[in-house]
């Protein structure tokens, strides 16, 4: 008999009496731009990245656009990030004028410390790596070569708040470290939302002014800015959901943890995520490689299971990137692993017996073969 | 007597409705471009008489997505008033075009006898303003636009349903810009925005632009932007859109009895000209004042939340040294930013409260 297993239970998330009185607390005072809630997830996120200082914008997006500009990046300037990303990086780069240089990813799905060398140039000024999955790139490494060149370091933590090297949180590495809010990531708002965090207070001041139409005050503009700010309404959503956010990630862990151990005999046919000592890992997603994808994806799907791809065409072969003039075969591991890679379900409304069937399921089609 | 300038805690006190919508869409999980958002943008297109609306961040992405579907950028100028929001520049300068301004007539919105004289080679869009819902003079605007062959795109963020010779302004231009900021006539609970066009080109453009480009979920057809209206605020927005016109037309009854009312008082007082073939929608009821910053503060110290939309001219402020503008540029702008003086019109003060208002001004002059 089919279990359904969907790839993302929203529905279940905000069924709690108190979400709505939280809501409803935060409508009542009015305070709709920029309102005390907001400065509340402020703090709170801020305290949770070990960063003396956050700033809510309105999406991840945002955040890394945001951040580049703080930093003076345009036209002219080159960004090295990696391909295998949502294609709001690479978007947010072109949006400053400057051009995205990618460098191909390592086995972990992150960015290959060992070619960023090559990639630097006398237009380089920022280093823009990716925590893909809720993995944590190499920070080390990459804080270490950044600082030999004298280069900028922003993290894209979009999908990976609270993934931590040596206890040490992402986001509080780089000068800044950008985070979605979206309802598909592990610390959700019903809408677009986005983080910055940074330990800079020039930073903190200048992105305050930014994404508020550069106003000092009412009425005095000290640099002409953007409109990029979090909702106090969706801020207050955020509040909500921080008090779970260590119960959410200690579920998704688990259940990474499960299919790990389930799916570990079949060395021939599925490579489990890579781990890495000392290294937390949160699981955005849960990517295995395997053979046979196409096959895999239609037999899971039939058994009532979804599953994704994230993603299956790398940003350098999508169709504005021709300008760019990058092909097919520049960063063969990012291609490689768009043809295997396969995202299950691992969200915190999963219970173990839906786990163990999507094992399973996956167990027999390779058993079958 | 107290006379509050924001009324958002009288707004809504019917909210129960919006919290039942919202129960609804959380058992969806519709966040994101759903289904409120396109019942939103079909009933605002409808309210408008656009054939498209196209639900964005803000009124400020509404401008900078309307300006980069034309491809403004570096090296392109784009004429404006200076008498507006920081948000009319601020996007200009954000698609890394020049903003060129042009001064204004006394009913506060971009001269038309003057745009020609700022037309360069280099000019991509004229964006005149329709401020504080007074519409522009757009048929002048529209045919000096149409000679020169370039493109108009309104900013509407301060004037919905505001209209010449009954057509509602946003209907003129190839796009127009709306905001639905919380102190909007048609607001929700955070920042929006919505674009309207009738050009079907121009709108697929912006639905790719507004959501990173994504022709699929898997597929990059242009780089983009994240600019997206919540289902959250398209709830709240599909709600109050039902009163537009009430919300409306209560301000131009209060925006009426005070210009009747202050009509005495024309040495002290200008009460800009208002034309037959115009609907004013007064999201802001402007009037020119002698001993301005005076009067401000007896009606402040007597509980009249009276506000300066804004005391410094755009082309004044620190930000726009770059552009090399100076005192005295703009004369009207500079003279008017002196001596205007918002008043509360909004849809929840009463006769009493306006007749108040109007009382204090008199004693103010007397």
């Amino acid at each position: 008999m089919n279990i359904q297993v969907k790839y993302l239970d929203l529905p279940k998330q905000f069924k709690d009496e108190r979400f709505w009185a939280k809501l409803k607390e935060q409508f009542e005072t009015c305070q709709f731009i920029m309102g005390p809630e907001l400065q509340k997830f402020e703090s709170r996120f801020a305290e949770l990245c070990q960063t003396p200082f956050a700033l809510g914008v309105n999406s991840g997006t945002d955040a890394l656009f945001l951040s580049l500009k703080v930093l003076g990046i345009g036209s002219g300037d080159e960004v090295i990030t990696v391909p295998n990303s949502f294609v709001a990086t690479t978007g947010a780069i072109i949006a400053t004028g400057a051009t995205p240089v990618f460098v191909d990813v390592g086995p972990d799905y992150n960015m290959d410390v060992g070619l960023i060398e090559q990639a630097i140039t006398p237009r380089t000024k920022v280093v823009l790596p990716v925590h893909l999955t809720g993995n944590p790139a190499d920070m080390i490494g990459i804080m270490e070569i950044s600082r030999n060149y004298g280069l900028y370091v922003i993290e894209d933590a979009a999908q990976a708040v609270m993934a931590s090297i040596n206890g040490k949180r992402v986001g509080s590495f780089g000068d800044t470290g950008c985070f979605s809010l979206h309802p598909l990531k592990n610390l959700n708002v019903c809408g677009d939302g986005g983080l910055i965090t940074t330990k800079s207070k020039e930073t903190y001041e200048t992105i305050n002014l930014m994404r508020n139409h550069g106003l000092k005050n009412r009425d005095e503009i000290e640099f002409f800015g953007y409109n990029s700010r979090l909702d106090t309404i969706q801020a207050s959503i955020a509040n909500y959901v921080m008090s779970n956010l260590q119960s959410i990630i200690h579920q998704r862990i688990k259940n990474a943890e499960l299919y790990d151990n389930e799916l570990k005999g079949l060395d021939d046919s599925v490579t489990l995520p890579p781990r890495r000592e000392n290294v937390k890992q949160v699981f955005q997603t849960y990517v295995i490689r395997v053979k046979n994808r196409g096959e895999l994806i239609e037999y899971l799907n039939k058994h009532g299971v979804e599953t994704k791809i994230h993603y299956p065409i790398p940003i350098h072969l999508q169709r504005p990137c021709q300008k760019l003039e990058y092909k097919r075969g520049d960063f063969p591991v990012c291609e490689k692993q768009a043809e295997e890679i396969l995202s299950l379900p691992i969200h915190q409304y999963l219970s173990e017996e839906q786990i163990y069937y999507v094992a399973g399921l996956i167990k027999n089609f390779y058993g079958n073969k | 007597m107290k006379v509050k300038y924001s009324y958002l805690e009288e707004q809504f006190e019917d909210h129960e409705a919006i919290f039942n919508a919202f129960d609804d869409l959380i058992k969806t999980g519709d966040y994101t471009l759903g289904k409120p958002v396109i019942e939103f943008e079909k009933r605002f297109a409808d309210l408008i008489g656009a054939r498209y609306g196209i639900g964005v961040n803000s009124g400020t992405d509404a401008l900078f997505l309307s300006l980069k579907t034309i491809g403004a950028g570096a090296g392109d100028e784009v004429i404006t008033s200076p008498n507006t929001f920081i948000a009319t520049v601020g996007a200009i300068v954000a698609s890394g075009a020049r903003p060129v301004f042009v001064d204004i007539t006394d009913e506060y919105t971009i001269d038309p006898k003057l745009i020609e004289k700022a037309i360069t080679p280099r000019t991509k869009a004229l964006m005149p303003v329709h401020y504080a819902g007074h519409p522009a003079d757009m048929d002048q605007i529209m045919l000096i636009g149409r000679k020169h062959g370039i493109p108009v795109i309104e900013d509407a963020c301060q004037a919905i349903t505001a209209a010449v010779n009954d057509k509602c302004v946003g209907t003129f231009g190839i796009t127009a810009a709306f905001s639905l900021h919380p102190l909007k006539n048609l607001n929700v609970w955070g920042d929006g925005g919505i674009i309207v066009t009738d050009s079907e080109e121009i709108r697929d453009k912006l639905v790719l632009l507004r959501n990173h480009g994504l022709e699929t979920r898997d597929q990059v057809a242009i780089f983009g932007y994240n600019s997206r209206l919540d289902s959250l605020q398209a709830i709240v927005g599909n709600h109050l859109i039902r009163n537009i016109h009430a919300i409306t037309e209560a301000r131009i009854k209060w925006a009426q009895k005070i210009d009747l009312g202050l009509a005495e008082l024309k040495d002290f007082i200008t009460i800009p000209r208002r034309r037959a073939n115009k609907k004013y929608v007064y999201h802001l009821y402007m009037i020119m004042c002698k001993d301005r910053d005076e009067l401000l503060f007896h009606l402040n110290q007597r509980g009249i939340e009276a506000k300066i939309h804004y005391p410094i001219p755009v082309h004044l402020q620190p930000a726009a040294a770059f552009l090399g503008y100076k005192q005295g540029d703009f004369p009207v702008a500079e003279s008017q930013s002196k001596s205007i003086l918002t008043l509360p019109v909004h849809q929840h003060l009463t006769e009493r409260q306006i007749d108040y208002v109007i009382e204090k001004i008199k004693e103010f002059y007397s």
